[in-house]
């Protein structure tokens, strides 16, 4: 695998986006994978992924979110506060949530006593939690203000053209990354759950330009690597966000491994194509609105479900671990329904409450885990009909 | 067959050795800040009154946060397992087992053939564990074994708002300097700690019958009042000391792997 991965999935700079500054080239960061991020690749930036990694304290999100709030967003302002997202050329917020959307009021009052934080682009993206037809025309619209505040910022042009060549690219990314979810689900899988998230998490912070052809290279590689991991319990990785890879650290460390997961960053980021019609603006629009992966979108209880079931029946898992960050409600509420429903159907699962961050309460996860872990015996699941 | 198991705890370490079924030597002691130095010591007090060496030990089981520590043990299983095995031995019918430790409390449920089946620990506070009520007690200036019985002796046990450790001594600290009786307070501190535990108990659907483990089963005022909460009659062991619970179900389970050899 190509080092380069490992230093973008393990910290918030790396050497190609360096490369990328150092071309005069521009990078857009943002907070949610309802953001189109192929209009920011059409007017010729790099989209960026904000992640609250290597985050050692929350002093500075302490400050100015409130104490009941998810730790992500408050780790993100961290490292916003602390002058690592410097290189940033915008950010785009949005109210992926309650937690998440409060980043942009809290990064803002930030600035007064950090100043120099803000990046000189900032743009408010709303996105409907409905995906109907009226929500569809809303949606379109704000990303359409989305395009020209960029348009008008930056003195660019975002073209049809440039568009399609963009769906285009992030087209093969996802139909790369599904490859990777299906050569993760083989019976003989050849890497670790850990690999295969160092792999993804390194896409949301390199320009796919550079991004797909290492994927390609690695895919090839892993396609001819012996498997390291037979015989461990295959684990189904769910709930909110995950992008670091220490809590799968944890997890294959009890000697199992992470074959599936529907976390954010993970496989839940690449469900999903954009079709390569026109008018485009509206096509991509339809895609992120009908990315239903999030609990924040209403009334897909069930497709989410069946994603789990799918991907169960699919890596031939053992048993689900379900986390959520503290104070997520969406996702802690509807864990609290997957494993009610899964256990019904004879699925071993456990429900984990964390903090963000590299492992801010590794003794007691290692130890519900490593019990959990006891319990699963392999192959034991009667595959449910997905 | 000679087995043993070693727990080593946040607050205290135990060690059991088991002879053909029967327990032969134990020890339990404050847990130092090196494990390995814990798991020694006691394994070596245990050893003492079993009147054994340690190479007379056929296999052991280490468990507890400080299990990967420990030299001697030929395999670490996870405190759950633990628990859960050592209740059973302990208490045949259990279906249910409630553990409150020195710094954790666990609720796990088992299937009809004994093994765990669901459970669910509390988060990383001193709320509802062995360590709230040794704060409490110090507080109140009693042991944690006085404390127990005060439930007792209270007629109207206060009530605590809160069940954290830090907020709930501000609590009793203003209930002591108004003059309530001690044993009102004590009993009220007992309560909540039953309170914040059945909470657990409840969430894993305790059945009958359920027993209670770790140091905490020693204070009848808490079992008593989580009588009440979750609607079971809680078996009390008095086969061993219940703080035994997890170094003995280690040694049970060093057993069962030898029978299976066998």
């Amino acid at each position: 695998m190509n080092p380069i991965f490992k230093e973008a999935a393990a910290h918030v700079d790396n050497q190609v986006i360096r490369d990328w500054k150092a071309r005069g080239k521009k990078v857009i960061g943002h907070t949610c994978s309802h953001v189109p991020e192929e209009i920011i690749t059409a007017a010729g930036m790099m989209p960026y992924r904000l992640r609250g990694i290597e985050s050692e304290t929350t002093s500075i999100g302490d400050t100015y979110f409130g104490p009941f709030i998810c730790s992500c967003p408050k780790a993100i302002l961290q490292k916003a506060g602390e002058g690592a997202y410097k290189f940033l050329d915008g950010a785009v917020m949005v109210q992926s949530c309650d937690s998440m959307r409060r980043l942009d009021e809290c990064w803002r009052a930030a600035n007064e006593d950090y100043p120099g934080i803000l990046p000189g682009f900032w743009h408010y993206l709303g996105v409907p939690h409905k995906a109907v037809d009226y929500s569809l025309k809303w949606f379109s619209q704000e990303i359409e203000l989305f395009k020209t505040h960029i348009e008008e910022h930056f003195g660019v042009e975002i073209t049809e053209e440039k568009l399609l060549e963009a769906v285009a690219l992030y087209n093969e990314t996802r139909d790369l990354l599904k490859e990777l979810d299906e050569i993760r689900a083989m019976e003989e899988t050849p890497l670790s759950g850990q690999e295969a998230m160092d792999i993804v998490l390194a896409g949301t912070a390199l320009p796919k330009q550079v991004y797909n052809p290492l994927l390609k290279e690695t895919l090839a590689e892993l396609k001819t690597r012996k498997t390291h991991h037979g015989g461990k319990k295959r684990i189904l990785l769910g709930g909110s966000v995950v992008d670091d890879p220490s809590l799968i650290s944890v997890i294959e460390g009890e000697g199992a491994v992470v074959v599936a997961d529907t976390v954010c960053f993970g496989s839940r980021s690449f469900e999903g194509l954009v079709p390569e019609d026109s008018p485009i603006m509206l096509t991509i629009a339809g895609r992120y609105l009908h990315h239903q992966f999030c609990p924040r979108m209403f009334g897909y209880y069930k497709d989410r479900m069946g994603l789990i079931l799918q991907k169960i029946k699919q890596a031939n898992v053992d048993g689900v671990i379900l986390q959520n960050i503290r104070f997520c409600d969406l996702h802690g509420s509807e864990n609290g329904l997957f494993e009610r429903e899964l256990e019904s159907m004879g699925i071993p699962v456990i429900r984990l409450e964390r903090e963000y961050g590299a492992m801010a309460d590794e003794g007691r996860l290692r130890m519900r885990i490593g019990a959990f872990l006891e319990s699963v015996s392999v192959g034991n699941i009667e595959k449910p009909a997905a | 067959m000679i087995t043993a198991g070693c727990d080593v705890g946040s607050l205290t370490s135990k060690a059991v050795i088991i002879r053909d079924g029967r327990i032969i030597g134990s020890a339990i002691l404050r847990s130092s800040s090196r494990p390995e130095a814990s798991a020694q010591t006691v394994m070596g007090q245990a050893l003492e009154q079993a009147k054994i060496s340690q190479d007379a030990i056929e296999y052991c089981v280490g468990t507890g946060y400080g299990r990967d520590k420990i030299a001697f043990v030929n395999e670490s299983r996870s405190e759950i397992a633990c628990h859960a095995r050592g209740a059973v031995w302990l208490a045949p019918a259990t279906k249910t087992i409630i553990d409150i430790g020195g710094q954790d409390c666990k609720a796990i449920r088992l299937d009809k053939d004994g093994r765990v089946e669901k459970f669910l620990t509390n988060d990383k506070c001193a709320a509802g564990t062995g360590r709230f009520l040794e704060v409490m007690a110090k507080l109140l200036g009693v042991t944690v074994d006085d404390l127990g019985k005060m439930s007792k002796k209270s007629r109207e046990p206060v009530t605590l708002a809160s069940t954290c450790t830090v907020w709930a001594q501000a609590d009793v600290i203003q209930y002591v300097n108004s003059g309530i009786p001690l044993e009102d307070v004590g009993a009220g501190v007992n309560n909540a700690m039953a309170g914040r535990v059945a909470t657990l108990a409840n969430a894993v659907h305790a059945q009958r019958e359920v027993a209670m483990t770790g140091g905490v089963a020693k204070n009848p005022g808490v079992v008593k009042a989580l009588e009440k909460l979750i609607g079971h009659k809680v078996t009390i062991i008095r086969k061993a000391d219940p703080q035994l619970a997890g170094a003995i179900g280690a040694a049970v389970l060093a057993s069962d792997t030898m029978a299976g050899r066998a």
